[in-house]
């Protein structure tokens, strides 16, 4: 259990220097934990916004925190939370130890988190409503990327745990930038009915127009931001013979902000099971 | 008692500070009034009352553009923020400029410990390791152009606190020696202003640094 008063909380993200939304989510999720005042201080970090990765050494100077919990809110392991996040962080494994005795908890992405299944089944249920499952093909679609293969990998795995459910027709990842891709949805799925679920953290272009584009629900090139969102309240689109329903990115859900508690608590657990050694690190 | 940061604000305020970076700061009655410096005196500012209000208000520009520098001196104009306390005013400047009371807490305990740029341009991994090739000149020269207070590209108002190398160096001579001094009020009006620090050079810059390698 996470204990009053001396824990603060570290959400840590991508951002963007282009798109607002891109750290949307984790400052509506820190904001929410924060109402919940079970961490003396909740803030968020990210590699291309501010505060920076690097600003966040500097975010917990007082001196009656003693643990700082830093959660990824990234979809799945990778670059991000292996090399990128440790790096800046000074981090030297799922312990370090300040030089002021402060104690920096590492945990696992949210994405790892086995609630995500859940919210996706949820998400994909909300944005068809009535439909029937049993006629459905429910696409997960990730980045996909020859340079790192676990966002693919975490997107199977998705697809495994809901294929097991047994409830669609079909239960199928498809990527961006690698096979199966999304833009052969017509020909990789033969239900009446098609979802697609973004498997990203937040919305941006990859879900606003990159994606739509691929489905062919929107043409390509530069459209307004306000037009772009649109694009999730107009389902379902009406293509190849399918009535085709697009979602928005499955970290925009709400119920992330638990998911980062969670994964917060669930260091406990591991820790305590592992015996991890704490590390000292001269900053 | 209160946390440090908290405790730097209300001491700077105490001292009759006038404001952070772009925004004018005024206390009446226990209440924190907060507006864009070129907005003082108007009477037509839309009212805002939540610290959260800031993350929206320093979001665009006044053309629309989104802000990914906020202390880019663009902030935009036309609002009016008012606040019950310093946890408050904490709060909302730390979405105006997030990270910089924590920096300046950090300098004023003699505790700062600036990253010289090569530094953090030689841990780079990935496609911005790059980076870390480009010539002293070159550094002159983006520094020059990127950081610059005024009529820069965006365009920055942190104080830079840190250096080229290990030599400690200047990472740019086209900048006015102010640019490296903490109190300077680096809107050029010359007020008591609690300054931003900048500590290690943002990704923003490392991006910009990869580009002039790139283009060699």
């Amino acid at each position: 259990m996470i204990s009053q008063g001396d824990a603060a909380l570290l959400i840590t993200g991508h951002g963007s220097t282009v798109n607002p939304d891109s750290s949307a989510p984790s400052l509506a999720q820190a904001e929410a934990i924060r109402n919940r005042r079970i961490f003396r201080e909740v803030v968020c970090s990210f590699w291309k916004e501010e505060p920076s990765l690097r600003d966040a050494l500097l975010l917990f100077g007082d001196p009656e925190i003693r643990e700082v919990y830093v959660v990824p809110n990234f979809i799945s392991e990778g670059y991000f939370t292996q090399t990128v996040i440790p790096r800046e962080l000074e981090l030297e494994g799922s312990l370090t130890r300040r030089a002021n005795g402060q104690l920096w908890k590492y945990c696992e992405p949210v994405g790892s988190h086995s609630a995500v299944t859940e919210l996706l089944l949820a998400r994909a249920a909300e944005i068809a409503p009535g439909v029937e499952e049993a006629e459905t093909t429910l696409l997960i679609v990730g980045h996909g990327t020859a340079l790192n293969d676990q966002s693919a990998v975490a997107a199977k795995r998705q697809v495994d745990k809901i294929s097991a459910l047994g409830r669609y027709a079909s239960v199928q990842s498809a990527y961006m930038e690698e096979p199966p891709l999304i833009a052969d949805w017509p020909r990789l799925t033969t239900t009446p009915n098609v979802v697609v679920v973004p498997f990203f953290i937040s919305d941006g272009l990859h879900s606003y127009e990159d994606i739509p584009v691929l489905l062919g629900i929107e043409k390509e090139g530069a459209m307004a931001a306000t037009r772009l969102r649109g694009v999730f309240r107009s389902n379902p689109h009406r293509l190849h013979g399918r009535a085709l329903y697009y979602a928005n990115a499955i970290g925009t859900a709400p119920q992330f902000a638990d998911i980062i508690l969670a994964q917060a608590e669930n260091f406990e657990r591991c820790t305590l099971d592992l015996g991890a050694p704490a590390q000292t690190v001269s900053s | 008692m209160r946390p440090p940061v908290e405790r730097l604000l209300a001491d700077w305020i105490a001292s009759g500070t006038r404001g952070i970076g772009q925004i004018r700061i005024t206390q009446s009655g226990g209440i924190f009034s907060l507006c864009h410096r070129e907005d003082e005196g108007r009477s037509d500012l839309a009212v805002h009352r939540s610290p959260n209000d800031a993350i929206e208000i320093a979001k665009y520009t006044d053309a629309g553009e989104y802000r990914p520098l906020k202390t880019a001196p663009n902030l935009r104009r036309g609002w009016w923020l008012e606040l019950p306390d310093v946890e408050a005013l904490q709060r909302a400047l730390d979405f105006f400029y997030p990270g910089r009371l924590a920096a300046l807490a950090v300098w004023e305990a003699n505790r700062l410990a600036p990253t010289p740029l090569r530094a953090t341009l030689e841990r780079q991994t990935g496609m911005y390791r790059v980076a870390a090739k480009i010539p002293d000149g070159g550094i002159d020269q983006l520094v020059g152009r990127f950081c610059r207070s005024q009529d820069g590209e965006p365009g920055c108002l942190r104080t830079i606190m840190w250096a080229r190398d290990g030599t400690k160096a200047r990472p740019s001579l086209r900048l006015p020696l102010d640019k490296y001094i903490a109190p300077v009020d680096q809107t050029g009006r010359g007020e008591n202003v609690i300054p931003l620090l900048c500590q290690e050079a943002c990704n923003l810059l490392v991006a910009e640094a990869r580009k002039v390698v790139k283009s060699e």
